[in-house]
């Protein structure tokens, strides 16, 4: 036979079982009032002195001042009714009048301010690191405009540049692992190598996003072509991350690779966006399939489009490989053999 | 004495407990301990020759898998949206609570804080934003708990607009 309704005994058991560490306690109300019928439980735990019958909850209960009566059922969880302590407090009618109870969550709260905490944390700083970078950005494009070596004209110019986008590879599972500072100083030290390799070589930082950024190569004045520097952008970044694996690897710490994609072609410089956010971006085939190339390169590799190896004045060691890419087809891209 | 509740609201690290602290208590730390659930500070406002008792519900910030319970709402008589001026994905957020609001409230009156107003370099509110924020018809106040600069009067112009006119 099967029974609708859960028998007395299970549901007698399921709530000592789950009220056991609530420290529970309940206020009855006269119907339509918050006057003070009777109490019971804990109410230690919850108030400094005892509630009177006659008198009101909300004398002993700030939270509740401007909430009563019940009218229709609430609930309020975490209220912080001492220092360090959390309450929820369920407020519900039935024939006879009104209910409040009040339980204890301090313990559940507490642990879940932690994952709360650090993911916030994470959340402030990224916010920092990203105005930081865009900062540092934007001025290097207005020097240029000063220098009339761009012009920022909404329009847009168009030019001959190369793109590179480089990326962690794993970050966001790592991210996932590990505590929201380490993760935040892991990101600023690889961040740091990249940064650095793109502007040693006369890039500009184009956009950073999350664990990657895009870069672009032959605005920025040079003495060299910008498909040199861009080759040696890339060949600089898996250097130095090379290096630091190594420094990291000897203190225990985990290392990350990074993929790098470059490709040559025409865009159309611009900027975008209203009067006080104005970001300067390229936009054109070639930039897609950079991202593209990125995308697909593993840690540790350098793919080219075939534009810019042809370009290379000295033609490094490859391998060809032909890659179905999202959105562009199949194209014939070149990995560095690096040694 | 007129006692009125007030919920203060907004995303997550924007700065709601700092500027609680540092109007009630004069204190301000650069320290960041994430909220949980709800504290309630008090504290009595002079104005237009009133006192007013303000009961300031300090709430957890809104976040998408944990959204300000509307029954925190119960009760109060004015709203203090706050944004971070240095963050512009805080204004979103800030809209989308105040629709809960008004959902649940109806009409109560909001005064919009930018808040970390000292953090000139960081500075993302652009011309688009506040005139976005101005059509809403509330008051726009930039405020710093780190210097209290406005805090004053971002709790007396709520106090202010509470009162029965
Ligand atoms: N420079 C500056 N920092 C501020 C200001 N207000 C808050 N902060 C900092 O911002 C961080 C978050 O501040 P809180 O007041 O805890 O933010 P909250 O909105 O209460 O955060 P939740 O409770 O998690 O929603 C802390 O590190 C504060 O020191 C301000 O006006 N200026
Ligand atoms: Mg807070």
């Amino acid at each position: 036979m099967n029974k609708p309704h859960i028998p007395k005994s299970i549901s007698q058991r399921l709530a000592s079982y789950h009220l056991a560490n609530l420290s529970p306690a309940w206020v009855e109300l006269a119907p339509n009032t918050e006057q003070i019928k009777s109490i019971g439980g804990k109410w230690q735990a919850y108030f400094t002195k005892q509630p009177k019958v006659n008198t009101n909850i909300s004398d002993y209960c700030d939270t509740l001042q401007g909430m009563l009566p019940i009218e229709y059922a609430f609930e309020l969880p975490h209220m912080q009714l001492k220092d360090n302590t959390y309450t929820d407090i369920i407020a519900f009618e039935d024939v006879s009048g009104g209910w409040l109870l009040f339980l204890d969550v301090t313990n559940n709260v507490l642990e879940l301010q932690q994952y709360q905490q650090a993911a916030n944390e994470l959340h402030l700083l990224k916010g920092q690191l990203d105005r930081t970078l865009s900062r540092h950005i934007g001025h290097e494009i207005a020097q240029l405009a000063v220098d009339g070596d761009i012009q920022l004209n909404t329009e847009g110019e168009r030019k001959i540049i190369s793109t590179l986008f480089v990326d962690i590879r794993g970050f966001t599972n790592y991210n996932e692992k590990v505590d929201a500072q380490e993760v935040m100083n892991t990101l600023n030290a690889y961040m740091h190598e990249m940064l650095q390799s793109i502007l040693d070589n006369h890039g500009i930082i184009d956009k950073i996003m999350g664990d990657g950024i895009m870069a672009i190569f032959g605005i920025a004045a040079s003495n060299n072509n910008h498909v040199e520097d861009v080759f040696q952008a890339g060949l600089t970044i898996q250097q130095r991350i090379k290096a630091l694996n190594e420094k990291r690897a000897q203190r225990q710490q985990e290392v990350l690779g990074v993929g790098v994609g470059i490709a040559t072609g025409e865009a159309v410089l611009g900027i975008l966006g209203s009067h006080e956010r104005r970001a300067f971006t390229a936009i054109g085939k070639h930039v897609n399939l950079a991202a593209r190339l990125e995308s697909n390169a593993r840690a540790g590799e350098i793919l080219l489009d075939e534009v810019t190896l042809n370009a290379l004045e000295k033609t490094p060691h490859h391998r060809r490989v032909n890659l179905e890419l999202k959105g562009i087809g199949k194209v014939d891209v070149y990995t560095v053999v690096l040694d | 004495m007129i006692q009125k509740k007030i919920c203060i609201l907004g995303a997550a690290g924007v700065g709601k407990t700092s500027l609680t602290a540092q109007f009630v208590y004069s204190k301000f730390s650069e320290k960041y301990l994430s909220s949980m659930g709800v504290k309630i500070d008090r504290k009595v406002v002079h104005v237009d020759e009133t006192d007013v008792n303000l009961m300031i519900w300090d709430v957890h910030g809104e976040e998408k898998y944990k959204k300000i319970p509307t029954s925190y709402l119960r009760g109060a008589s004015g709203i203090l949206m706050v944004i971070d001026g240095t963050r512009i994905d805080t204004v979103a957020v800030a809209e989308e609570v105040r629709q809960r609001v008004l959902d649940k409230l109806g009409d109560v009156p909001f005064v919009y804080l930018l808040n970390k107003s000292d953090l000139q370099d960081a500075w993302s509110i652009n011309e688009n934003i506040m005139q976005q924020l101005q059509v809403t018809g509330s008051p726009i106040l930039l405020t710093s708990a780190k210097t209290g600069d406005n805090v004053e009067t971002a709790f007396s112009t709520i106090a202010k607009a509470m009162l029965p006119t």
